[in-house]
């Protein structure tokens, strides 16, 4: 359960500029906000998630990129729907409404020492990609990375620059790269996820897993994981579900007795097979 | 003790309400339910403080069905927002019973506990107060008891109780409630009256054990069973005094409106309906299951004690006859090895 928050208002949004929007996929966008008078309304920890509002239009829970000198909020966010049809029409200039931070993140102290294995289908890379951006900043405390990460084509891959040119030129960094079907260009790995780790079989031997993607791809994941002998507290993932207050009161994300929003959204596969088989 | 002459009530209510909005028992038209005893019709609203549970729970009064959180102003790409709240005038809840002050308790516990405080439902929570009338003689769709309530001490600033005779013994229970007395100590009587014993209720269900039990049963076929009358009209959600699910939508007229909440129910398909088109409770059956889950078990499990407070009020309502006791029982002798 998160402490007590310190914000008087946790439903009212507070005003943010977009600052800079960039193009990572035909369906996906990164949207850099701040304060009109520079600074972020709040800290976001890795795996943390907040609430976007194109005001006059409607409010999403979007997971929050953790950044290294926290000067922006940085929102990966892919066009699925009505609000997010709207935030792909806007320019920089912008104002949205932010709320948050909320849910638990990523478990980042625990997992020190530990190999870290990073499994991640389409959009669901954008919040494992602030662990792996904390793993990066804090090298020294992690073991070997390795990401594997899949999309249904070469255009749909995000950050693509990260995926292709920083990590994998990091230390004890591999990224392993995949997409559904065959294209000309592509002479990279075709396939989905879920085989594709078990084709690269990482030893489970001192490792965390930590997955997100479609819940398709996470279920067969967590199936080909557990294959692979990995026991139920060495699998995290992180979920989804439609949200509308963030702050675990106003019902429809629960999950049994949990909320996502407010007691996760990150669980391991110990604490998810507790739950009803809802996710 | 103090008591409460029967013939000294509008005085009272007339002197409450000139410092507090006051609600009571009322019907109104072909419903009822609490309203504000100022400004009634006497025409057309009586009060009804006999009955034992009015048609619609005093839920709206801590918990708006619509209530406008904050204006929206915008001029190009530059939006303004600015809160529209709060009102936190001093309210009364006047002849309240047991089944509705737990749901009040529910309400406290998810609104104002576990991690954030809802800032709207507080303004206005901690201006109330709680006057609640002590029931001995239940209803034929009362089962509050059941659930573990004691309906002859319900969770209240002040107790009023029927002796059935002249008056109301007024039992002050908590320090707001003390402020409210000595305003009308002058109206109370200095006499002994006798409450009356509690009688025997008429539906009698026993909630003990049914949250464990349900732990095991989330893939059972009761849920398909159960469910299969079930319109999803949501009309339970709504007399429901607990229920407390919400939805936050939008309201522009050009460049300005506001944001709002409203009551939501899980009976609804848009519920838990995703953005990208999946839906995690896509029939009747999963919201259904979902529903009484939350009832019976998940909110037990999160808060310690259920989300139904034995009023009776979805069993009358619902248009099948859907019945939450029958399914108390039917959970109760449901084989769990299949």
């Amino acid at each position: 359960m998160s402490d007590k928050c310190s914000c008087e208002q946790p439903l009212v949004p507070v005003m943010v500029e977009v600052i800079d929007i960039k193009d990572e996929t035909p369906d996906v966008k990164s949207f850099y906000c701040r304060k009109t008078e520079g600074g972020v309304p709040f800290d976001v920890k890795p795996g943390q998630c907040a609430m976007v509002s194109q005001v006059a239009i409607g409010e999403g829970m979007f997971s929050c990129t953790w950044q290294e000198e926290q000067e922006y909020l940085q929102f990966a966010i892919k066009k699925v729907g009505l609000l997010t049809d709207e935030l792909h029409a806007i320019e920089v200039g912008q104002k949205l409404g932010v709320r948050g931070p909320y849910g638990n993140g990523f478990p980042v102290e625990e997992c020190q020492g530990k190999d870290m294995l990073f499994i991640a289908g389409g959009i669901g890379l954008a919040p494992l990609r602030s662990f792996i951006k904390y793993c990066f900043k804090h090298r020294e405390d992690y073991g070997k990375i390795t990401i594997i990460y899949g999309s249904r084509s070469y255009a749909d891959l995000c950050f693509k620059e990260e995926l292709f040119n920083e990590w994998p030129a990091i230390k004890d960094t591999q990224v392993y790269v995949t997409i559904d079907n065959p294209e000309e260009a592509w002479d990279g790995h075709v396939g989905f996820v879920p085989a594709y780790v078990e084709e690269i079989n990482p030893d489970p031997a001192g490792m965390i897993a930590v997955t997100c993607g479609p819940p398709i791809m996470i279920k067969f994941v967590l199936q080909s994981l557990e294959k692979m002998g990995y026991t139920d507290d060495q699998v995290i993932t992180t979920l989804e579900m439609r949200m509308k207050c963030g702050i675990g009161k106003c019902g429809r994300c629960n999950i049994g007795s949990e909320y996502i929003c407010l007691d996760g959204p990150v669980f391991n596969l110990a604490q998810l097979r507790l739950l009803p088989q809802e996710w | 003790m103090k008591i409460l002459n029967k013939n000294q009530l509008e005085t009272i209510l007339n002197k409450l309400a000139e410092e507090a909005e006051v609600f009571v028992p009322m019907s109104k038209g072909n419903s009822s339910g609490f309203y504000s005893w100022k400004t009634r019709n006497p025409e057309t609203e009586r009060l009804m403080l006999d009955a034992l549970n009015v048609y619609l729970s005093p839920k709206n009064i801590g918990f708006p069905q619509t209530e406008k959180m904050y204006s929206i102003k915008q001029s190009g790409p530059d939006v303004e927002i600015k809160e529209t709240f709060e009102d936190s005038d001093p309210r009364i809840i006047f002849g309240i019973r047991a089944c509705d002050a737990r749901a009040i308790t529910c309400m406290d516990d998810v609104f104002l506990t576990r991690g954030y405080e809802d800032s709207f439902y507080k303004a206005r929570r901690d201006n109330t107060t709680i006057i609640a009338n002590a029931c001995y003689n239940p209803g034929p769709n009362c089962f509050c008891a059941g659930m573990g309530i004691d309906p002859t001490e319900p969770n209240a600033d002040i107790i009023i109780r029927d002796t059935g005779d002249t008056g109301y013994i007024w039992e002050t229970k908590t320090t707001q409630g003390e402020q409210l007395s000595a305003r009308i100590a002058d109206l109370l009587e200095e006499k002994e009256l006798k409450a009356p014993e509690l009688k025997p209720f008429k539906t009698n269900v026993e909630y003990a054990g049914v949250a464990e039990k349900l732990k095991s049963m989330f893939e059972h076929p009761i849920w398909e069973e159960l469910s299969q009358t079930c319109q999803n009209c949501g009309i339970c959600t709504y007399v429901c005094p607990s229920c407390h699910c919400f939805d936050i939508q939008v309201k522009m007229w050009g460049d300005e409106g506001y944001r709002f909440r409203c009551w939501d129910s899980c009976m609804y398909t848009e519920y838990s309906a995703e953005a990208g088109g999946g839906n995690p409770r896509p029939t009747t059956k999963e919201r259904f299951r979902n529903r009484f889950l939350h009832k019976l078990e998940f909110f037990t499990e999160r808060y310690g004690y259920p989300l139904c407070t034995g009023c009776g009020r979805c069993i009358v309502a619902c248009p099948t006859g859907i019945n939450i006791v029958n399914i108390i029982d039917q959970v109760k002798e449901a084989n769990v090895d299949v």
